[in-house]
């Protein structure tokens, strides 16, 4: 295994394609992601800002989760995934290659657009997908500065491509004209979700998502992530200010203006000062009353973050159930789940095959 | 069970056709591509072909207000040959389109499209 270096992934896969070797090139960073090379030529990539074949065959109900899920079970250890999906008729092989073409160009944009990142080659490694198509790296390579030039073509900004999607409160013109991507991405866009989150929800190809936005962003549609930052001084001072006009009602309001800076990414640095005059009802900064919170933390009664809400991804626990045990009697009663629908699904496919080869 | 190449392959059997390719219309880019291109160039017509289909797809009076009324084929003649442009209509994301040039003396513009139309058929049979 070569160490983990910082290097331009693109000479490394340059190299490793002319030594016409197979393994993994890993590549670090945001968004970072893998190249998986066989004897010399790209198989597959993939990159969590690029929805993968299962997330595009799934989200676009052309696969049934279940059917996707069983493909898996049956053919990672093997590395047959795609083999599978084809031979049981769920998928044509026309499909599932521009389905693999697709998402590997995708991917490969991500995964080396970066110039410089923590770079790996793990030899030997193969993808559970299995070989589907064979790509010349040297293309991949050439198509993957094609796409960032395109992009800057259109609006040369590449904070878009990672930074929340916030489309503006009002439009700059009293006739806007969009595509339906567009509409897609401007219904779905939270003020919260980046353009990877929008692209996995949508099944959208990643590099169209931010292809679109960019064009969002050049028509004024979109908030622009590098103009936004100055702004967000401006807030932790104006809050500031106001405090020293505000009498002793003032902590509760503290407690809720951190909120403020939380959307700007500067969580820490703003707060000492909004101590630095307390209100004459508060005991001096140096000394914290042991039951007010410090001001990161919530009230004290609830748990520190991190403990249960500390991202999007990660829910309140609920209670767990013992392994193997029923449900409880209203709930079962109340939905009874088909049986065997994904067994049903298959089969009918096999016969459809089947016919199909009678004609 | 009829892949990519085979497709092309299958392109080339049109009467008078002289090189086909298949594009994804989003970037410009030929994801396969056989025989010959209009100046030897895969990748300059493939640009250009991707800026034809966003024309009709965007900005023209051709997109209909009728839900599902979509594109189907661009045909471009010249005085020497026929550019024929079927989408192909993948349920999954992907934005693609078959490119066949052909031959204006050998190539027959009915048949080729009934052609293409059964080949972009099979590629996506679901």
């Amino acid at each position: 295994m070569v160490p983990t270096k910082t290097a331009p992934p693109r000479e490394l896969l340059t190299q490793v394609a002319g030594e016409r070797q197979t393994g993994a090139l890993v590549v670090g960073g945001h968004p970072g992601g893998a190249v998986y090379i066989f004897e010399g030529r790209v198989i597959y990539a993939e990159s969590p800002a690029a929805p993968g074949v299962g997330e595009l065959l799934t989200s676009s109900g052309r696969l049934a989760g279940r059917t996707w899920q069983n493909a898996l079970d049956l053919g990672t250890s093997t590395a047959r995934v795609g083999r599978l999906l084809v031979e049981q008729g769920h998928l044509t092989q026309g499909e599932l290659e521009l389905c693999v073409l697709g998402s590997t160009y995708d991917a490969a944009y991500f995964v080396l657009a970066a110039e410089h990142a923590t770079v790996d080659f793990l030899p030997a490694a193969t993808h559970w997908l299995g070989p589907v198509v064979h790509i010349d790296a040297a293309a991949v390579l050439r198509e993957v500065r094609r796409r960032v030039r395109l992009l800057d073509e259109i609006h040369p900004n590449p904070l878009i491509d990672t930074a929340p999607v916030i489309p503006v409160t009002r439009a700059p013109r009293e006739r806007v004209t969009l595509t339906a991507p567009q509409w897609e991405l401007l219904v779905h866009a939270d003020g919260q979700r980046t353009p990877a989150d929008l692209a996995q929800l949508l099944g959208r190809s990643g590099y169209a998502t931010i292809q679109e936005l960019r064009r969002l962003a050049a028509q004024g549609l979109i908030e622009l992530p590098g103009v936004r930052v100055p702004e967000g001084p401006d807030f932790v001072r104006l809050a500031q200010h106001r405090g020293t006009s505000v009498p002793v009602t003032r902590p509760s309001l503290k407690g809720e203006s951190p909120s403020v800076p939380v959307i700007k990414g500067q969580t820490e640095s703003p707060r000492p000062d909004a101590f630095a005059d307390p209100p004459p009802g508060l005991p001096p900064p140096g000394l914290p009353p042991p039951d007010l919170p410090s001001p990161g933390l919530p009230p004290s009664g609830l748990p520190p973050p991190g403990e249960h809400n500390a991202g999007p991804g990660n829910r309140p626990r609920l209670a767990r159930r013992k392994p193997g045990a029923k449900l409880p009697k209203e709930i079962a009663a109340a939905e009874n789940p088909p049986v065997h629908q994904g067994t049903d699904e298959v089969l009918l496919k096999r016969i459809r095959t089947a016919l199909r080869a009678l004609r | 069970m009829p892949g990519v190449d085979h497709c092309l392959q299958e392109a080339m059997t049109i009467p008078g056709a002289v090189g086909a390719s298949i594009v994804d219309y989003t970037t410009g880019f030929p994801v396969a591509t056989t025989g010959a291109a209009p100046n030897a160039d895969h990748e300059a017509a493939a640009a250009g072909t991707a800026d034809v289909v966003q024309a009709a797809n965007s900005r023209s009076l051709f997109v209909s207000a009728i839900p599902h009324d979509l594109l189907e084929d661009l045909i471009i003649t010249t005085a020497g040959g026929y550019h024929l442009l079927r989408i192909v209509q993948t349920e999954f994301d992907s934005r693609l389109v078959l490119y066949v040039w052909l031959d204006r003396v050998n190539g027959n513009l009915a048949v080729a499209r009934r052609k293409m139309q059964r080949l972009t058929d099979e590629l996506i049979a679901t």
